[in-house]
């Protein structure tokens, strides 16, 4: 048995009886949709058509969202159909960043995740969904994929179908039949802040194109972007324009459509809310702190860069913890559900990248915790220092990897979120590495200014500090923004971030405040002008907020393009 | 094992009987999917079958076997289990009884399965009735919806009576009792008093059939008002100049042309049922041409859509009539034996030798002048365009499914022409009561006759007959407010039921004005389920049941085929199979909500308690003598009398025909297409009949036998020479269609005799809104105001939280290129004056409107005076001020907001815009034919104002009376022009209809 669903938008007449039928049938509140009906139009009058498409989940065959679930309350039935439970669901809203196609909502009653799953109540009573029983057109067909005899197999053999974004490697088991590609591509179609009956009230959307003047469009072709160069021909051509964003001002038009500035427009779409705000782009700067910290703390005794100081191991380590701690509480904080945090260890789903970086963090801060107890008690002579001493190297190795594990699970995370193209990065994992270096550092130059550091140790802090600023301007500039972007979604928030919404973020915080002044104030200070107190600082804070508002861009602006 | 062999052998057969071609490599036949006509849920395979999806019926064995259904199977409905979707992936099981009901939404009367839980007797959801032969278990998004109705915490609970001004929104709390004691005196003492034709009954959604002839015949008065002139009467005037029926009945399923005027595949008059088969028609080959300005999902779906400017689609129409003609590819045998051509030569062309042949030539002069250019330059429509749909219709063969309902015949002076125009092209292909083609309502609709049918009342009401309308299908009660300011008769009692006029019609500001006004309007009944714009002005608001809360018997000519269903009380019906009593169906619903068939019972009873005014005779029991009926004996009454075959089904599932249609909700009476027109004279009216030597129309002195189906029909009486019952065509006396003529009236002597020669033929009549009266220079445009959505129906469904939050505002579509010339983005404000005021909305730019036309839906926009609780989810609250005598001006004071009740959804509501009530800015049009309100309006637009907020709305009522007057000046009174002294063509249908004594016109009216 697996189980599949087949849109044929040839019959379908975008009545949206699906979408009540399946309010109705499970009584989804007000706001969040599980199946809904896209409608877009195009073409210039008189050739204008208005296209429709059913959205609800694909029940991929490789469900991302399933992958990223840390408590598997997000699964995939032997029957194929992609399944959630709200008793074990902690609301840590992940997989609906792992979902490229906005079908997974946050239950205002519950709190918990939630989404289509085939009406599984109905089916284990021999029932077709909802939807497919409600359809005046027979439009939407459920049914056996296993089964050649089926009549969605049979269609679906017959006729040439397409799913949504097959590229992201789900494999849905949502299929259409004549869908348009202006329904099926989230941003092929352009949309204003509301619709043709309806209002949008949601953080997600897609920059509105704005027609230029009639009169300087080119009739019969693109319209922008005339004649610039000259090949070698002779002939005029145009300027190529940025890598991946598709055509600047909006879709390609056709025909006498580009003097429209409508020719492709969302009539109605349903809205959807961002999962993630600011505390993810916080826990991002806290995590960094606490594991540089540690990450430096061992490589400076591992390397022996500096003869061990047991007072800066045991502020350092303490303040790693501290960090450690504040960034558990955040994630707990931004669960809908915190009260189900533990359910993670009690029922973990290994392969979600979620469930490992709660297990790293809580096996770093064990391993941390305890050697800062063995530390604390050869400090206050009550345990013996040669048994600790011997041990440091054990606890400095293992915390290492860990410390690192802790910096770079997000990457893998952040992976896992199929439905978030930019944080699919594979420079991720070093990035973060080198961001949690450069605001551990700093964080350190700061308590040298309270614990007097020694020299060696104050260099050392000093050139990871202004080194890891330079490789992680070079990463942000050349490697996340500066290289192009594999996939259209990607460099559209990638454009957001440097261009668009974020852009005061990105330049004036990222990299002016974040990067730039740092540096500026490390080769003043280097020059001759020392270290003072406000000096480093200005540095530091400079440096975290940086961080913070670049990951704020760098979480929110993904979020914000529309997967449906 | 018996059921799976029958559904074994079931399967078989339609396999067989629909052997494809296409093999399988293992050489089974492949089913044809695509191809796959659905039917209703075929209860001859009961008990034991396991229903299933009806489009996944041709399914092989296999499928069959190990697929899901559509719906539980029938044996299965009073012992339902199914698991909690809320406790899911938990397995809780509920218990149900499943009780087939009919929605209320639109006019449809699609069957719905109310799941009444068993243990707490909540209605769980509504899915659809598979047994329903319409709707064939399938919904449109109002279906499931009827469950925000039911629960919807700001409905009417009580009986509420004003206690302040009216309109000053006090109320307090009655009983049903003083209701009814006080409304029984009342009316018993207009009754006594002769003022019969004080008391008005104005009912905007029937939902029932023949229900209120039985009442207001009984109680003898012309009472009846309906919303008809703000929705079809065009539409009707021009089918029923036609062929005496008002209304089409396309087979869209088996057409291979479907030409619709109208949006069916998102709204309309039978939407679902009629999208159904709209679509599998299309799947099966047949071609889609859409006729509507605006592109609508329909226009989208279409193989041809054509935008033209409003007014001009009967030119269209009338060209592709003349490529017919002029190629020669007409039905010429149809045209022959069913058109009245004689008649016109006759009439016309008395000099001329009366042949076809020479009524051929005339056909050529008639329409030569309807080219394709002609036609292109009227509407704006490519003439090659035209010219390959016409070419579509032509090649037709004869199955050509047509439909026009409110659209262009609702929109335009003359727009009944368009409905004649395009029922023009039905009669040239021959589409015509056959396979695919389209038959006349009345064919395919059953209305039972009850126990005992009153005489037709001995009166008639000039507040709702107007002399100046003499052909109007049918009450002209938009114009109502005026004649009452102008002093034409006063209202003692006004009953408005499931109508919202205030909001509705044009002229709001006018209907408010005389409903305040007590000297003019005595007492105001409104009869709702919820709170309306009309509810704020009334005495008495009356709590009735939504759909899953009443009886009713609903037939509607969804396809070719004749069904009845039955709305039933959902939770009395379970109550009652679990054993339990139920007198009346208000103890089984919320509150002290009622149904109007025991409200008009009770009320009738309580007029003449003592049965001196002779109307309790027509309330007392068929089973119980002297008693009073019940609501279900009413009903019971016909199952068991006045359907055909119901009472055999019935017995041979052991059941009585009442608990058959307890337990199915639906019977079909018959399935496919059948016209009486060729059908012979039935036998014993051709005993004492003769046949007119000319004419050839049959007369027939047998009286009328009354039938058990009382859907109106023209009538003849017999003025001495028998009534015409038929044609002679050969040497077979057929039935004929319902017109003087016997035949499809292309010459209409009714309307030459009633002064109008010159549109006595399919013609096309310049509108109002025609391009030569519009100046685009100075920004005039024409509005197209009229449109549904496929998720609301007019202001029922305010109070469904789930249509709202998909639709909720009506913003004013406008192509970018008048866009650009306003300097209008989507979003921007924007003013459109009218005649008499003007609204200020947002702008919607887009493709889909032909330029220098913009539309915008009537469905938005509602509004109350008072924060209270009424419709909080879809309404704004507003202010409204007197700006000096007649000018009133409202103003948003703030749109939707979330509020607490006993339903948690109602504290997420996310939207707050509800839109803009345009209806109010508009003043009344009534087209001096067919008595339509004439909806599109030339409006100016520019720019919001300064001093302009979103949603307000100025209007001048006086200059709104005064544009009545301009359209009153077109008409021809009966007493100016009736050529026999009555006030209507007595064969014209007419609803309610009175005695001919009461058609004749008072002497000294009568010009003559």
């Amino acid at each position: 048995m697996n189980y599949g669903f087949l849109i044929d938008q040839r019959k379908c007449i975008g009545c949206h009886a699906c979408s009540t039928a399946c309010k109705s049938e499970n009584q989804v509140p007000l706001g969040v949709y599980r199946t809904w009906v896209k409608y877009v139009e195009k073409g210039a009058f008189p050739n204008t058509r208005r296209s429709f498409q059913v959205n609800r989940c694909n029940h991929c065959a490789n469900p991302p969202c399933v992958r990223i679930c840390p408590v598997t309350a997000m699964y995939q039935r032997t029957d194929g159909i992609v399944e959630f439970d709200p008793r074990v669901c902690i609301g840590c809203k992940a997989c609906m960043q792992a979902c490229p196609y906005d079908a997974i909502y946050i239950d205002p009653e519950t709190h918990t995740a939630a989404k289509c799953h085939y009406c599984s109540h109905r089916v284990e009573v021999g029932l077709e969904p909802a939807c497919v029983v409600v359809c005046p057109e027979h439009a939407i067909i459920s049914g056996d994929l296993n089964d050649p005899e089926s009549e969605i197999s049979q269609l679906i053999a017959r006729q040439q179908v397409s799913v949504r974004k097959p590229e992201q490697g789900t494999a849905p088991k949502l299929f259409y039949i004549e869908a348009d590609e202006v329904t099926l591509t989230p941003t092929a179609a352009p949309f204003s802040d509301s619709f043709v009956w309806a209002d949008l009230i949601t953080e997600q959307q897609i920059p509105v194109f704005h027609a230029a003047p009639a009169e300087s469009l080119v009739p019969g072709g693109d319209g922008r972007g005339a004649a610039a160069q000259t090949a070698y021909s002779g002939v005029a051509i145009r300027a190529p324009s940025a890598q991946g964003l598709g055509r600047e001002g909006g879709p390609i038009v056709i025909g006498e459509g580009s003097m429209a500035e409508h020719m492709v427009q969302t009539a109605y779409n349903a809205q959807h809310e961002i999962p993630w705000h600011w505390p993810v782009p916080a826990y991002l700067v806290t995590k960094g702190i606490g594991s540089g910290i540690f990450i430096l703390l061992a490589l400076l005794f591992g390397l022996n860069v500096s003869a061990f100081s047991q007072t800066f191991a045991l502020m350092a380590t303490l303040l790693s913890l501290l960090f450690i701690g504040l960034t558990t509480v955040l994630l707990v904080v931004d669960l809908e559900r915190p009260e189900r945090f533990f359910t993670i260890l009690t029922r973990p789903q290994w392969k979600s990248w979620l469930t490992r970086g709660a297990f790293i963090l809580i096996g770093f801060t064990a391993l941390a915790g305890l050697w800062f107890l063995l530390e604390g008690g050869a400090y206050l002579n009550f345990l013996p220092v040669s048994l600790v001493g011997a041990l440091r190297p054990v606890f400095l190795t293992l915390g290492f990897v860990l410390a690192v594990l802790a910096a770079i699970y997000t990457g893998f995370l952040f992976g896992q979120a199929e439905g978030r193209d930019l944080w699919q990065s594979a420079l991720l994992p070093i990035h973060l590495v080198v961001q949690a270096l450069m605001v551990a550092a700093v964080v350190l130059l700061v308590l040298g200014q309270f614990i007097a550091h020694p020299v060696e140790l104050e260099t050392a802090l000093l050139w990871t500090f202004g080194a890891s600023l330079v490789v992680d301007l070079f990463l942000i500039l050349l490697g996340e923004f500066g290289m192009p972007h594999a996939s259209e979604m990607a460099a559209r928030a990638a454009h957001q971030i440097s261009h668009g919404k974020y852009r005061g973020s990105f330049w004036g915080g990222a990299v002016l405040a974040g990067h730039l002044l740092p540096l500026a104030l490390l080769l003043l200070g280097a020059s001759g002008g020392g270290f003072s107190f406000g000096f480093v600082m200005v540095a530091a804070l400079a440096t975290v907020a940086g961080l913070y508002l670049y990951e704020y861009a760098f979480v929110m602006a993904p979020q914000e393009l529309p997967n449906s | 094992m018996h059921q799976r062999l029958n559904r074994f052998l079931e399967a078989v057969a339609s396999l067989s009987s629909r052997l494809s071609p296409e093999l399988s490599l293992a050489g089974t036949a492949i089913p044809a999917v695509d191809a796959a006509r659905p039917k209703a849920a075929n209860l001859s395979a009961l008990p034991g079958a396991q229903e299933r999806s009806p489009s996944a019926s041709p399914l092989v064995a296999k499928g069959e076997a190990a697929g899901l259904s559509s719906y539980p199977p029938v044996e299965k409905w009073d012992e339902w289990e199914e698991y909690d979707p809320k406790a899911w992936p938990e397995r809780v099981k509920r218990r149900y009884m499943l009780i087939p009901t009919t929605c209320f939404n639109c006019e449809s009367a699609c069957g719905l399965l109310g799941y009444v839980d068993k243990d707490s007797l909540e209605i769980q959801k509504f899915e659809g009735n598979p047994l329903h032969p319409g709707s064939r278990g399938r919904n449109c998004a109002k279906g499931p919806a009827t469950h925000n109705q039911v629960y919807d915490p700001e409905r009417v609970l009580y009986p509420l009576k004003r206690a302040g001004k009216r309109g000053e929104g006090k109320w307090v709390r009655v009983t049903w009792d003083q209701v009814l004691e006080d409304l029984g005196e009342r009316l018993r003492k207009a009754f006594q008093e002769g003022r019969h034709n004080q008391v008005i009954y104005h009912v905007g959604r029937p939902g029932h059939d023949g229900l209120m002839e039985w009442v207001l015949f009984a109680w003898g008065v012309d009472s009846h008002n309906s919303h008809t002139n703000v929705c079809s009467s065009g539409a009707r005037a021009g089918y029923a100049f036609w062929m005496g029926l008002d209304r089409p009945s396309p087979d869209h399923a088996n057409a291979r042309v479907v030409l619709l005027i109208s949006s069916h595949l998102e709204t309309g008059h039978y939407f679902n049922p009629h999208a159904q088969r709209i679509m599998e028609a299309k799947m099966a080959g047949a071609r889609l041409i859409v006729l509507d300005t605006r592109l609508s999902n329909t226009a989208s779906l279409a193989d041809y859509w054509l935008s033209p400017w409003p007014g001009s689609e009967a030119a269209i129409l009338l060209a592709i009539a003349n490529h017919l003609i002029h190629t020669g590819r007409y039905d010429r045998e149809f045209v022959k034996t069913w058109v009245n051509w004689e008649q016109y030569l006759k009439a016309e062309w008395p000099a001329e030798p009366c042949t076809f042949e020479t009524f051929e030539e005339k056909l050529k002069e008639l329409y030569g002048e309807y080219t394709f250019e002609f036609a292109a330059a009227e509407s704006g429509v490519e003439a090659e365009v035209i010219r390959q749909v016409a070419e579509e219709v032509a090649r037709c063969e004869g199955k050509l499914a047509s439909h026009t309902w409110r659209s262009a015949t609702a929109g335009n002076l003359g727009g009944w022409q368009v409905a004649r125009a395009l029922w023009f092209l039905n009669v040239l292909t021959g589409s015509i009561g056959v396979e695919g083609g389209t038959s006349a309502n009345a064919w395919d609709k059953w209305v039972p006759r009850p126990h005992k049918m009153p005489p037709h009342p001995d009166r008639w009401n000039e507040l709702t007959w107007p002399d100046e309308y003499p052909l109007t299908f049918y009450e002209l009660s938009i114009l109502l407010p005026h004649f009452l300011k102008e002093g034409r008769g006063v209202i003692d009692t006004y009953f408005t039921r499931v109508y919202n006029p205030v909001w509705t019609n044009p002229d709001g500001m006018s209907w408010m004005e005389v409903l305040t006004d007590e000297e003019k309007m005595g007492l105001h009944v409104c009869l709702t389920p919820t709170w309306s714009e009309t509810a704020w002005f009334a005495d008495y608001v009356l709590p009735m049941g939504h759909a899953a809360e009443r009886h009713d018997i609903t037939s509607q000519e969804t396809h070719g085929g004749r069904w009845i269903a039955f709305r039933q009380p959902v939770r009395r019906v379970a109550l009652e199979r679990m054993g339990q009593d139920v007198n009346y169906t208000y103890e089984a619903n919320p509150g002290e909500v009622w149904e109007e068939t025991e409200f008009w019972i009770e009320l009738s009873w309580r007029i003449d308690p003592d049965g001196s005014l002779g109307i309790r005779q027509y309330f007392e029991s068929p089973y119980r003598p002297g008693e009073k009926i019940t609501a279900v004996e009413y009903f019971r009454w016909m199952f068991e009398n006045t359907v055909p075959g119901l009472p055999e089904a019935a017995a041979e599932r052991g059941l009585s025909p009442l608990e058959y249609m307890r337990r199915y909700g639906a019977f079909e009476i018959r399935a496919g297409v059948e016209a009486p027109y060729i059908q012979p004279v039935e036998a014993e009216l051709l005993e004492d009949a003769h046949v007119d030597p000319e004419t050839r129309i049959v007369y027939s002195r047998a009286p009328a036998p009354a039938s058990p189906n009382i859907t109106p029909h023209p009538a003849f009486p017999d003025d001495g020479g028998g009534r015409p019952v038929g044609l002679q065509v050969g040497d077979q006396a057929l039935r004929g269609f319902d017109t003087p003529s016997r035949r499809l009236e292309f010459y209409s002597p009714t309307l030459r005799q009633w002064g109008w020669p010159e549109h006595t033929i399919p013609g096309y009549i310049h509108s109002h809104v025609h391009p030569e009266v519009i100046d685009q220079q100075a920004n005039e445009f024409v509005l197209i105001p009229t449109f549904r959505l496929p998720t609301l129906i007019h202001t029922r469904s305010g109070n469904s939280k789930w249509l709202y939050e998909i639709s909720h505002k009506n913003p004013l579509w406008v192509h970018p290129r008048d866009a650009a010339r306003l300097g209008l983005r989507t979003n921007d404000l924007v003013r459109v004056s009218t005649e008499i005021g003007y609204y200020v909305i947002k702008a919607w730019v887009t493709e889909g409107i032909r330029p220098g036309v913009v539309a915008c839906s009537h469905h938005m926009g509602r509004w109350r005076l008072q924060d209270t609780a009424m419709e909080r989810w879809s309404s704004a609250l507003v202010d409204l001020t007197p700006q000096g005598e007649g000018r009133w001006q409202m103003r948003h004071r703030q749109g939707v907001l979330p509020f607490e009740s006993s339903d948690p959804d109602s504290k997420r509501i996310w939207w707050s815009d509800v839109g803009v009530h345009q209806n109010l800015t508009f003043p009344v049009h009534p087209d001096p034919i067919s008595g339509m309100h004439c909806w599109h309006q030339k409006v100016v637009l520019e720019k919001a104002r300064p001093e302009d907020r979103y949603g307000d709305i100025y209007v001048d009522t006086d200059r709104a009376h005064a544009v009545y007057r301009e359209w009153l000046a077109l008409t021809h009174p009966a007493s100016q022009v009736s050529p026999d002294g009555t006030r209507r063509p007595y064969w014209l249908l007419r609803p309610f209809r009175p005695t001919r004594a009461a058609y004749q016109l008072p002497s000294g009216k009568f010009a003559e």
